[in-house]
């Protein structure tokens, strides 16, 4: 609403038009009247208000159409129906139609320009929640951009001359240096690799790998993904417990992210249980589904905590041997999960652990064994 | 001793190609730099190389996209092997979408992310120096 907020009202009636007109002139309010519907759509597509009146029983074009159409055109117009004979019926088929509110004839002039003014701050928080959007989306995809320029290119620099000094021949360094040296290297990869994540978060178009989907065991995929995060287990002295269906969960997707959702699921598990701890894995068919459950008996999570588990940019509580907690980890299990069509849930208990479970559909005609 | 053979590195990044160059020389490859498309082309005018070692995110974008286009309709260059090291694999599959990740800009080619291991970077640019030397021997 660059200067003057401008109302157009649709009537049919003369008098209803003049009297609107002379109320919003006197408001400092650019007015524009039409006499049907064609001409209202006109006016509407050549000055753009902010707001418009339409009756809804009018000669020619109803006013339900005209809501339709106007909206078509811009769908941020606030739209209000004047209906000459209130009946609730047809003013709620007009809100249904995306009208903002509706008028009962007659009405005073009171009336009306206190409805004009809710209507106008109507117009005014959709156009800023527009902009907001819009100031996000390039927010999102500008992040992408950044991040992986301008913070990737220096590490992966820093990280290429880790490896020319780690691969050149170290005559001349203590071991305690070479350990430095590669604590240096195990730093920079965790950098890297949460640099990825977080481009995995913003920028992939997950709903692409759809386009690849096959018959994918996830039992074997589950696997995969147990020997990858298996070391990292290690070291913290958690030990990963598989259990469960030992034959093949066929499944219909793509194994690639399939095993990054239960990395990612395996991980948190990991980094949420106490040292000694276990982690478990239950591989189950039931019926047409199949599900993974990943398991811990780490710190759990409060309802609070697992209403914003899978926001993302929220930022976790510490791992229990200090791993930051971005959570972005999860959010992306579960976007993976859901572009297969399945669900990701959760279970936690502050205290006694949480679990996570992938359920898809089961592939029905999978070869035997 | 001689060198293994001569390589070329085009990127922007000095620190980066330090990085590599240390890696290749160790190895014992001779190895040449140019921080930007046209000292590129100069270089490869001047020498002969066996490999190129090429970025993508070059400059105000991918530079290095323009050059391996340039390298491919050069009937000269267009025999060299290019290993091409880029930041982003998304990127590259931004600006050809459509195509799988890697895309083949020119006839052989291998794309690796950066940063690349050591061992990994050896074994990469053996074989397509291995490769390179096949086609020459058959076109014989």
């Amino acid at each position: 609403m660059n200067g003057l907020p401008t109302v157009l009202v649709i009537d049919d009636e003369e008098v209803v038009l003049d009297s609107c007109r002379r109320i919003l002139e006197k408001e400092g309010i650019r007015a524009l009247t039409a006499g049907g519907g064609e001409e209202g759509l006109r006016q509407a597509r050549e000055l753009r208000p902010d707001l418009v009146f339409v009756d809804l029983k009018m000669p020619g074009l109803s006013g339900l159409e005209v809501i339709d159409r106007l909206r078509a055109e811009d769908p941020g117009v606030v739209v209000i129906v004047i209906t000459g004979y209130a009946t609730v019926a047809s003013a709620v088929d007009s809100l249904k139609r995306g009208a903002y509110d509706f008028l009962p004839k007659p009405f005073t002039p009171d009336e009306f320009r206190l409805i004009v003014r809710r209507g106008l701050e109507r117009r005014r928080l959709v156009l800023e929640a527009e902009s907001l959007r819009r100031e996000k989306e390039l927010l999102r995809e500008n992040f992408a951009a950044i991040v992986s320029h301008e913070l990737k290119s220096p590490l992966a620099a820093l990280q290429q001359s880790l490896y020319a000094l780690n691969a050149a021949p170290l005559a001349g360094l203590a071991e305690a240096e070479r350990q430095r040296l590669q604590k240096m290297q195990a730093r920079v990869d965790d950098l890297l690799k949460l640099i990825h994540t977080w481009l995995r978060a913003v920028s992939s178009d997950l709903q692409a790998i759809r386009g690849d989907f096959r018959p994918v065991d996830l039992g074997a995929a589950s696997a995969r993904a147990v020997e990858t995060v298996e070391p990292h287990a290690r070291r913290k002295g958690i030990q990963i417990v598989v259990e469960g269906d030992p034959g093949p969960l066929l499944v219909q997707g793509h194994e690639g992210t399939l095993v990054e959702a239960m990395v990612n699921l395996l991980d948190n598990a990991v980094k949420y249980s106490r040292p000694g701890g276990k982690v478990f894995v239950r591989r189950a068919r039931e019926g047409d589904r199949v599900r993974i459950a990943v398991g811990d008996q780490g710190v759990g999570m409060t309802p609070e905590e697992i209403r914003r588990v899978f926001d993302g940019f929220g930022r976790g509580k510490e791992g229990t041997a200090g791993e930051s907690g971005h959570g972005f980890g999860l959010a992306i299990a579960r976007r993976i999960v859901e572009a297969h069509g399945g669900t990701l849930g959760v279970e936690s208990e502050p205290g006694r652990g949480s679990t996570f479970t992938i359920t898809l559909s089961a592939t029905k005609a999978g070869p035997a064994g | 001793m001689a060198p293994k053979a001569r390589l070329l590195v085009i990127d922007d990044d000095p620190d980066y190609v330090d990085g590599i160059r240390g890696i290749l020389t160790a190895a014992g490859y001779e190895v040449d730099a140019a921080y930007n498309p046209k000292e590129g082309f100069d270089a490869l005018r001047k020498k002969t190389y066996d490999l190129l070692l090429l970025d993508i995110m070059m400059g105000r974008g991918a530079e290095g996209i323009m050059v391996a286009r340039k390298l491919r309709k050069d009937p000269k260059l267009s025999q060299i092997p290019v290993l091409i090291i880029t930041g982003i694999r998304e990127q590259i599959a931004f600006l050809f979408p459509g195509q799988a990740i890697h895309p083949h800009f020119v006839e052989v080619d291998e794309l690796v992310e950066k940063p690349i291991e050591p061992r990994m970077l050896l074994e990469k640019v053996e074989a397509l120096l291995k490769a390179a030397e096949g086609r020459k021997a058959k076109k014989k």
